[in-house]
């Protein structure tokens, strides 16, 4: 039985709708991620989840229960907010507190499982301290204790690590990955950094203009993304792209494009509309001599261009380089590389091709690879 | 040069100071001087007296008129803050129809003056039967425009989370209003509560139309009555019912000097 | 939305029910009773357009109108140069700072009828304070209140000194925003004292000047309890205040649709003069 439901939930605000025809079913115990930018509509679902925000059309159920028309406090969820939302005035305990001595739990039961968050989370020793004298990490930490004290049906993350810097966020990241496979309850996450959503989701979400654009484990994301938006938004670095068309020439497909000539795998199929080809920086490999003066190699797997910038990341590297009117990047260890302004060949495996028709659909998906 | 123009700084200071201080202490040296002494500029009596206080008492409720101002000018004040507050918060946190014109309208009525509704208002009073009420004294002043503004000023950047979270904990809006809100909008309140208060406290002009009860006048009002009525008969006398009125002030001033003059630069428009 | 749309009712219905009884309906009503007659013990009676007529030939009513200008010709520069200098004389490095503060702060927070009781005694022409000091300096005695040509200044400088508190608070916290990194610009261009007056400090003010002008405009036009304890509205009316002869057409005379009238009338004045000195001083400012 899944855990959480939505079922054609559609937000307006005024005339803008913000939401349309939203679906989705979340497995019991499951971390989904929702991942987008902003704008894609990411936090008012969670928001409409949680009940800050009303629904305007569609239903929400948290195991069988329609929840729908729900206050916050009958949804047994409890949700950790991105700058924290701690009451100030209030120490640790009172923080993690509040929410159970508002539901009338018994005093023991409150102090037991104050006791176990705080020791769960290394908290003890800053319980009677106010939220002002705890640091960015400490104080994410309360948030999710102040949530895991109410042992609510679903836990709810809005982007709670994009108030910290990126060492605390990497470690938070870990502890909050860690913490939710100890205790199995549910999660909705949200968040508009795909690393966070890669690493942490069971499944992942990703959202544009209130849409669902894909749903999958973070590696179909990777492999088989769906559309032109979802492969150039999961994956870091970002997937290069070059506009061209398709075309048969014995028997084969070609991808063309200026200064660029490229077979297809077999079994591509024809297209007359404008194609996108998608091949992900880690995807390239480079020769430094360029094979042939001329773009392309006789195989027809290659791309010939002019380097135009490295930048050295430590065990690998990113370069730049040019063909024709096209800007690309390669992914490359660190420890051979091209000079700024000298020519290389980049080899583009057709098995690890991505084609977008004129609507940024895939077409002829490479989806053998798993 | 330097030297002689930091001592011109501070003599000008001292003679400024002096104008500003000497004449409320003169005041209050002379109510408990006899009638001779009184035009004299020294500040302790020859002959030290309470008579001008005895008289004063004697004459006209002021005793009274003490309670009633405490009494006003207290439920206004209450009433400024829970009201106020309630209104505030409505205003900047949840949505409804509405809002915007009732945000519009607290805008609009701050910019009429006051004299144009005066009148009006009085009428109003006068055909509600409240002349010498409490009623007429507070009621028109249960709520205030300028406070509620400065309050929804400040509840705006009071985090979203917060309100969230408690949501979340299960507060009901008003409990989030009172127990997470007031903590954290000390600064404001006090401000609103000392602005609030010192207009009721002071006022004379509104009390002066709807009261002709003597027992039911405020401080200011049986003051000014009294001291054009010829009730009191002596300067000493006039200016002892004045030192009613100025003594619980100055002493809260004394105390809340800061948030005194914060709140009446904060208040802007009531001057 | 349904329950925060009632919770947000609750909350906020009374005071719309409080605006519209204490707001609303008073405004309206003020623009009504312009055209009644009524002496609140019989019926109003409708009585066009004689209120209007009556106060467009009120001498009465002009001369408190004039009397006003007077007020607020002596009243608004006097209290732009006082808050002015002592503004810039706390603005220093001071010991004792907030004592300063707090005593010019201190009139404020006086009730206005207690500071006239007390200047009315000061004023007195033979046991007063202030005569009492121009004696004991060699000079005669001047009759401040009943003479008609100093009576309505001689009130001008008790309101200037009593609100002078609250415009230095104005007048510092402008002083407060004037940047650190221009005032130095300015020193290290080697203006003298003056010229950065003249060039940083008054110019940056500018703000602030005219949040007193249109403040202190709006109070004079208030005045009200000065004249009523001080002097009456004399002598030869020359103190009569316009809300003073709006109290008295109400209260001594039961005159309500004209005292309205003269309401109207006045928060028209106060509306054209604030405005025409936010034109002037716009005009000034692009010069």
């Amino acid at each position: 039985m899944p855990s959480v439901t939505f079922e054609h939930v559609t937000k307006r605000f005024g005339d803008a709708t913000v939401i349309e025809d939203f679906d989705l079913q979340v497995a019991d115990g499951e971390l989904l991620v929702l991942v987008g930018g902003s704008g894609s509509g990411k936090s008012t679902i969670l928001r409409m989840l949680a009940g800050l925000e009303t629904v305007t059309s569609g239903r929400i159920r948290i195991d069988d229960r329609d929840v729908t028309d729900l206050a916050p406090r009958d949804r047994d969820v409890a949700m950790v907010f991105q700058d924290y939302g701690l009451y100030p005035h209030m120490t640790v305990r009172d923080n993690l507190s509040l929410g159970l001595r508002l539901r009338k739990i018994p005093r023991h039961e409150i102090d037991r499982r104050v006791a176990w968050a705080a020791g769960m989370l290394g908290l003890e020793p800053l319980l009677d301290r106010k939220p002002k004298a705890l640091s960015g990490g400490q104080r994410q930490r309360v948030a999710m204790g102040r949530a895991m004290v109410r042992e609510p049906k679903v836990f709810l993350f809005d982007e709670p690590l994009s108030n910290l810097d990126a060492g605390l966020r990497a470690q938070m990241r870990i502890e909050i990955g860690s913490l939710q496979d100890r205790l199995k309850t549910t999660t909705v996450y949200v968040t508009h950094d795909q690393v966070e959503a890669m690493t942490l989701g069971d499944r992942i979400v990703v959202l544009a203009d209130g849409r669902i654009q894909q749903i999958g484990r973070p590696i179909e994301l990777y492999r088989t993304p769906v559309n032109r938006f979802v492969a150039g938004f999961i994956g870091t670095p970002a997937m290069n792209f070059i506009e061209g068309t398709l075309a048969a020439d014995g028997g084969r497909m070609f991808f063309s494009a200026e200064a660029a000539r490229l077979k297809m795998r077999a079994g591509t199929a024809e297209s007359s509309e404008p194609i996108t080809l998608g091949i992900r920086p880690e995807d390239l490999r480079m020769d430094f001599i360029p094979q042939q003066p001329t773009h392309g190699s006789a195989d027809f797997d290659t791309l010939t261009g002019r380097v135009v910038l490295v930048e050295r990341l430590g065990g690998t590297s990113h370069v730049h380089f040019q063909v024709g009117p096209h800007r690309l990047m390669a992914s490359v260890a660190s420890d051979s590389l091209p000079e700024v302004g000298h020519d290389i060949t980049a080899h583009v495996p057709a098995a690890r091709v991505h084609l977008f028709g004129g609507d940024g659909r895939a077409i002829g998906r490479t989806a053998e690879i798993v | 040069m330097k030297l002689l123009r930091r001592i011109a700084l501070y003599a000008g200071l001292t003679v400024a100071a002096i104008t500003f201080i000497y004449p409320f202490l003169w005041m209050a040296s002379s109510t408990f001087k006899p009638p001779v002494e009184v035009g004299s500029l020294a500040l302790i009596p020859h002959d030290f007296t309470l008579d001008n206080y005895r008289t004063m008492w004697a004459r006209a409720p002021f005793g009274r008129a003490l309670v009633n101002s405490t009494f006003v000018a207290t439920t206004i004040t209450l009433a400024v803050l829970v009201f106020g507050s309630m209104t505030a918060y409505a205003m900047a946190r949840l949505n409804f129809r509405g809002r915007p014109a009732l945000n519009a309208a607290t805008i609009a009525v701050l910019m009429v003056p006051g004299q144009l509704t005066l009148i009006p208002l009085y009428t109003l009073i006068v055909q509600l039967g409240w002349v010498d009420t409490y009623a007429a004294l507070i009621v028109p002043y249960l709520f205030n425009a300028t406070a509620i503004l400065m309050l929804r000023q400040f509840f705006l950047q009071i985090p979203q989370s917060l309100i969230d979270s408690a949501r979340m904990d299960g507060m009901s809006e008003p409990r989030i209003l009172f127990t997470i809100f007031w903590p954290l909008s000390k600064p404001v309140l006090s401000i609103v509560a000392i602005f609030t208060f010192m207009g009721a406290w002071n006022e004379v002009l509104w009390p002066l139309l709807v009261v002709r009860e003597q027992n039911l006048m405020t401080l200011p009002q049986l003051l000014t009555v009294f001291a054009l009525g010829g009730g009191a008969g002596s300067v000493g006398v006039s200016l002892a019912s004045a030192m009613v009125l100025v003594v619980p002030v100055v002493a809260a001033y004394a105390f809340l000097q800061r948030n005194f003059i914060e709140s009446m630069a904060g208040s802007g428009i009531k001057g | 939305m349904r329950a925060e749309q009632k919770t947000a009712s609750l909350m906020a219905g009374p005071y719309a029910a409080f605006l519209l009884v204490f707001a609303v309906y008073p405004i309206a009503f003020a623009l009504v009773l312009v055209f009644l007659q009524w002496d609140l013990v019989t019926a109003p009676t409708f009585a066009g357009a004689d209120n209007i007529r009556l106060l467009v030939h009120d001498g009465r009513f002009w001369s408190a109108v004039a009397n006003t200008f007077v007020f607020l010709s002596i009243h608004v520069p006097l209290q732009i140069i006082t808050a002015l200098a002592l503004a810039l004389a706390l603005n220093r490095q001071l010991v004792g700072r907030s004592f300063w503060r707090a005593a010019f702060f201190l009139p404020v927070v006086i009730s206005g009828a207690v500071v006239a009781i007390l200047w009315s005694n000061l004023y007195a022409t033979d046991v007063g304070l202030i005569n009492h000091l121009l004696v004991k300096i060699g000079l005669s005695p001047v009759p401040w209140l009943t003479d008609p040509r100093t009576a309505m200044p001689a009130i001008a400088v008790m309101v200037t000194w009593k609100n002078v508190g609250f415009y230095v608070i104005i007048y510092l916290a402008g002083l407060q925003y004037i940047p650190r990194s221009c005032q130095e610009a300015i020193e290290i261009e080697g203006a003298s004292a003056w010229q950065r007056f003249r060039y940083l400090t008054l110019p940056s003010l500018l703000p602030q000047t005219i949040l007193v002008v249109t403040l202190s405009t709006i109070n004079g036009f208030q005045l009200f309890i000065e004249p009523y304890v001080m002097t009456g509205g004399g002598p030869l009316r020359r103190t009569y205040s316009v809300v003073l002869y709006l109290y008295n057409n109400a209260f001594a005379y039961q005159k309500m649709g004209y005292a309205a009238t003269i309401g109207v009338a006045l928060a028209l004045i106060i509306g054209i003069v604030v405005f025409a000195q936010r034109r002037l001083i716009g005009k000034a400012e692009a010069l």
